[in-house]
């Protein structure tokens, strides 16, 4: 497997830039995109199913604040440092922000990430979208999430270690 | 025999829109739930929260103790999608205890979300959520 992954990054740092108008359809084709890039860049890490959802579940928060102008995505795998980091960008006001900045504060007031995301399924409303995606992607994906504002424009990483463990859990231990 | 959408003396019991599909169909087995093609609207639950519902009140009035839910065709679930099987549990631990079902899904290992979004799924639903595949 070190092999094949030496041959398909070089050992070197790998950026995918994708810049697109907010159109939501284009959700499930950037992920698919996404999971078949991975699976070819990085063989060997088992990493292109939860990249992809990052990608998917980042983007479905942007596209609605949007408001038409572009979205950036940008995924960088660092193979040699053992890093990934997905991140997503686009307008923003300074209310937006702050409650995105407020709710990410919050997340992590919960240090388990999975006793966070089923409390979340708790309390989020099924009637109406929005509540798990963040925590979605900390737990499932595996990567850690922050948020930075500049010129009008908010970007959320997600971020962690290229190779993890699979996860493991058992039923009802968070009930 | 093959198995057919369930239809009720009114409705069939199935959703069907541009990505997705849902259909409850019976088998000698039980009750299934299958599930086919890539659930990511913008708000999933306006259309599979009734029919969940449909589903429920199927299977209240058959008494049945389990109903298999096929993801095994499910390319991708959104976390809004994800919202109407939290709902479905939260229907079922309404019901009085004697009452309740369980929902077994039943999983692929080609698409490695389902794995951990169940796992998930089933510390919610602690005693409601099974996990085949």
């Amino acid at each position: 497997m070190k092999t094949e992954r030496k041959e398909a990054t070089g050992g070197h740092t790998i950026h995918l830039i994708l810049r697109m108008k907010p159109v939501w359809v284009f959700i499930d084709e950037v992920r698919r995109f996404v999971e078949s890039f991975c699976a070819c860049a990085i063989p060997g890490a088992n990493r292109e199913a939860q990249l992809a959802l990052a990608v998917h579940e980042l983007m479905q928060n942007a596209i609605p604040h949007a408001r038409g102008d572009d979205v950036d995505l940008l995924l960088e795998v660092d193979p040699a440092a053992d890093r990934v980091l997905v991140s997503v960008t686009n307008v923003c006001t300074d209310d937006e922000y702050n409650a995105l900045r407020d709710r990410i504060e919050g997340m992590y007031r919960e240090r388990d990430a999975l006793a966070h995301y089923v409390k979340s399924m708790g309390q989020t409303p099924t009637s109406s979208r929005g509540g798990l995606g963040l925590p979605r992607v900390r737990f499932e994906a595996q990567l850690d999430l922050s948020v930075k504002y500049a010129g009008g424009r908010v970007t959320v990483e997600a971020s962690g270690p290229l190779r993890v463990p699979a996860i493991q859990v058992s039923g009802g231990k968070y009930a | 025999m093959p198995s057919q959408p369930l239809v009720g003396a009114r409705l069939p019991v199935q959703v069907s829109e541009e990505k997705y599909s849902a259909a409850l169909v019976t088998e000698p087995q039980g009750i299934r739930v299958a599930f086919r093609g890539t659930i990511s609207t913008i708000n999933p639950g306006v259309v599979l929260n009734p029919f969940v519902d449909a589903v429920h009140d199927h299977v209240r009035t058959h008494g049945a103790s389990e109903v298999r839910v096929d993801f095994r065709e499910l390319e991708f679930c959104n976390s809004s999608g994800f919202k109407s099987f939290i709902h479905w549990i939260q229907r079922i631990n309404e019901l009085p205890a004697n009452g309740r079902y369980r929902l077994r899904f039943l999983a692929t290992s080609a698409r490695k979300w389902q794995r951990t979004s169940l796992l998930a799924l089933s510390c919610y639903g602690v005693n409601t959520v099974v996990i085949d595949g």
